[in-house]
């Protein structure tokens, strides 16, 4: 499965063809579905049920938004996506993907309901496919769409994740929130989307292996942790900082800079 | 469908006055009103007489009393999530090791319990539920009766349940809590030596899983002296529609949404039963450290 999630990214990332790029997300879906639904607990059956339903009405949407472009102008180029309405569809098919806002809600129920190292899977390798699509096609769409669902994003991450208890939970919602950060700068600066992601990936991996070392899945877990590793605790400590975006960690500098960006765009 | 081409293709011949006579017969049961499943009743089962939306109270003053309780539980709630987790701080989420759900003083306590037995399947156990003595419990007592209902199919009966309401929080929306910082549950009773069922019911999503229960046993000494009792949420046993499944796995209580909590009689011997019970809660017991009792398909 691990083989075929490396095959369908792989196979998205390397495409210019819609038809190609779609056929690899599907494999990257089907490939992730038997990871998440491993245990067959009835949570992590419903959240692979969970995650098919969304990620196949995202498919769908992606094809049918190829297609219509491909009616109208001829082209089956991923860049070459110009018809308004395909980018409109485009849009909302890339943010059922990802989980943006308000696509967002079935995130942190399939994410709770997975193993942490599957978790870690679709918080960072599932997202690969999706952000190389919207940089490939960020020239074309809306500035004013992928705006507001980023700001919505960012904050509604913030906001929904203030009361959970579960970890999971808290690093979906911190998912959907870096998400926001990275789509609010893709149309302007999408080297820095990219810079965003690669550094949001890091932190996330290190999170969440961490996690999986010391086997804490709620806050009461992680309270004690430190008493069975206090090393890795206190790495884990920098590491969340660092997701937060505190200076002088890693996580600031993508902030920093998308900041910076949209203070010369006459933005923040 | 080849009965349907002879039916059309004879009407012509039969005249146009009974063409229609020949689509009635086809479209019969769209047409008529009454469901397209059998209308058979279960004995014990009252007669529909009205249908659902003549149920529904168009009140205006009402619905305006309604529209204000709600907005008045919306702005609880949001003053309760800014406290922290279940309206408590951070730091009595993480520190607290025991927590009451339900304890029974007053009237208000006993309605947010459903009480039910065969009755419902045609058969003649009776169950009831009142305040004991200076309101200090709740008594649930009744008589069982394991007589099975000649309807000529039910085989089994004689149970009485209670249940407990499922928590709904401002619009009928669904209330989420989060018991995972507990792994037992601590119930306050006093029996008569009759053996309990314990059944944990965690309102699934999809419709699939709606028959799945989590059940386990309580067995009561009876006496004059009250019994605390504490079953790990480890020990619980999945079934689903009655039959206990060989794919077991741990309850989980991360979104203890509609949990309902059940506690049933059913142990196939006639005559008079009662319960008390002070109050029900969770425990989390640091010396319990059993992760689950049976044996699931995990390879190893």
């Amino acid at each position: 499965f691990t083989a075929s999630l490396l095959l369908g990214t792989t196979l998205t990332i390397s495409s210019n063809h819609w038809i190609m790029a779609w056929a690899g997300l599907e494999i990257n879906t089907l490939a992730i579905l038997p990871m998440i639904s491993k245990s067959h607990h009835p949570r992590a059956i419903e959240a692979a049920t969970k995650y098919f339903l969304t990620q196949a009405t995202a498919s769908a949407l992606l094809l049918f938004s190829s297609m219509i472009n491909a009616w109208q102008t001829g082209q089956w180029d991923i860049t070459q996506l110009t018809n308004p309405t395909s980018c409109l569809i485009l849009t909302s098919a890339i943010a059922m993907k990802l989980g943006l806002v308000p696509f967002h809600f079935w995130f942190p129920e399939v994410l709770q309901g997975t193993p942490l190292t599957t978790g870690l899977l679709l918080s960072t390798l599932m997202k690969f496919p999706p952000i190389t699509l919207l940089y490939m096609t960020s020239p074309s769409l809306n500035p004013t769409v992928l705006t507001s669902m980023a700001i919505l994003s960012t904050a509604l991450g913030g906001w929904m994740g203030l009361n959970q208890t579960q970890i999971r939970k808290i690093l979906a919602f911190s998912s959907i929130s870096h998400l926001g950060w990275m789509t609010i700068i893709i149309s302007y600066n999408p080297k820095l989307t990219l810079l965003n992601f690669y550094l949001y990936a890091l932190m996330t991996t290190a999170t969440f292996l961490t996690l999986h070392s010391t086997k804490a899945s709620k806050l009461s877990t992680l309270m004690t942790t430190w008493t069975k590793a206090p090393a890795l605790n206190a790495a884990l400590l920098l590491t969340l900082l660092s997701l937060a975006g505190l200076p002088p960690l890693t996580g600031f500098l993508p902030k920093w800079l998308i900041i910076q960006e949209l203070t010369k765009q006459d933005m923040a | 469908m080849a009965v349907a081409v002879v039916l059309l293709s004879g009407a012509p011949f039969h005249g146009g006055c009974c063409r229609h006579k020949v689509f009635l017969s086809l479209l019969g049961p769209l047409l008529s009103n009454s469901k397209l499943y059998s209308s058979y009743r279960r004995p014990g089962a009252e007669p529909k007489k009205k249908l659902s939306w003549q149920n529904a109270d168009f009140s205006f003053k009402k619905s305006i009393d309604h529209l204000k309780t709600q907005l008045s539980l919306l702005t609880k709630e949001t003053q309760d999530y800014l406290q922290g987790p279940g309206g408590h701080p951070l730091s009595q989420h993480v520190l607290e090791q025991t927590r009451v759900l339900w304890q029974f003083r007053s009237q208000e306590d006993l309605n947010k319990w459903v009480i039910s037995s065969d009755v419902e399947i045609g058969g003649k156990s009776k169950v009831y539920i009142k305040l004991g003595r200076n309101n200090q419990a709740a008594l649930l007592y009744g008589t069982l009766n394991t007589e099975v209902p000649r309807d000529g199919e039910t085989k089994y009966s004689g149970y009485c349940s209670m249940r407990s309401r499922p928590a709904v929080g401002s619009f009928n929306r669904k209330k989420y809590y989060d018991w995972s910082n507990f792994n037992s549950l601590y119930l306050r009773v006093r029996g008569d030596g009759r053996p309990w069922m314990v059944n944990i019911y965690t309102d699934p999503y999809f419709s699939h899983q709606k028959d799945d229960l989590y059940s386990y046993f309580m067995f009561t000494r009876g006496g004059p002296y009250w019994e605390e009792i504490k079953i790990p949420f480890s020990k619980f046993f999945f079934s689903s529609r009655g039959r206990v499944q060989d794919n077991q796995h741990p309850v989980w209580l991360d979104k203890a949404s509609f949990l309902t909590l059940g506690l049933t009689i059913g142990d196939k011997v006639d005559g008079p039963f009662q319960l008390e019970i002070d109050f029900i809660g969770l425990l989390n017991d640091r010396a319990h450290r059993e992760e689950f009792a049976y044996e699931t398909y995990d390879k190893n």
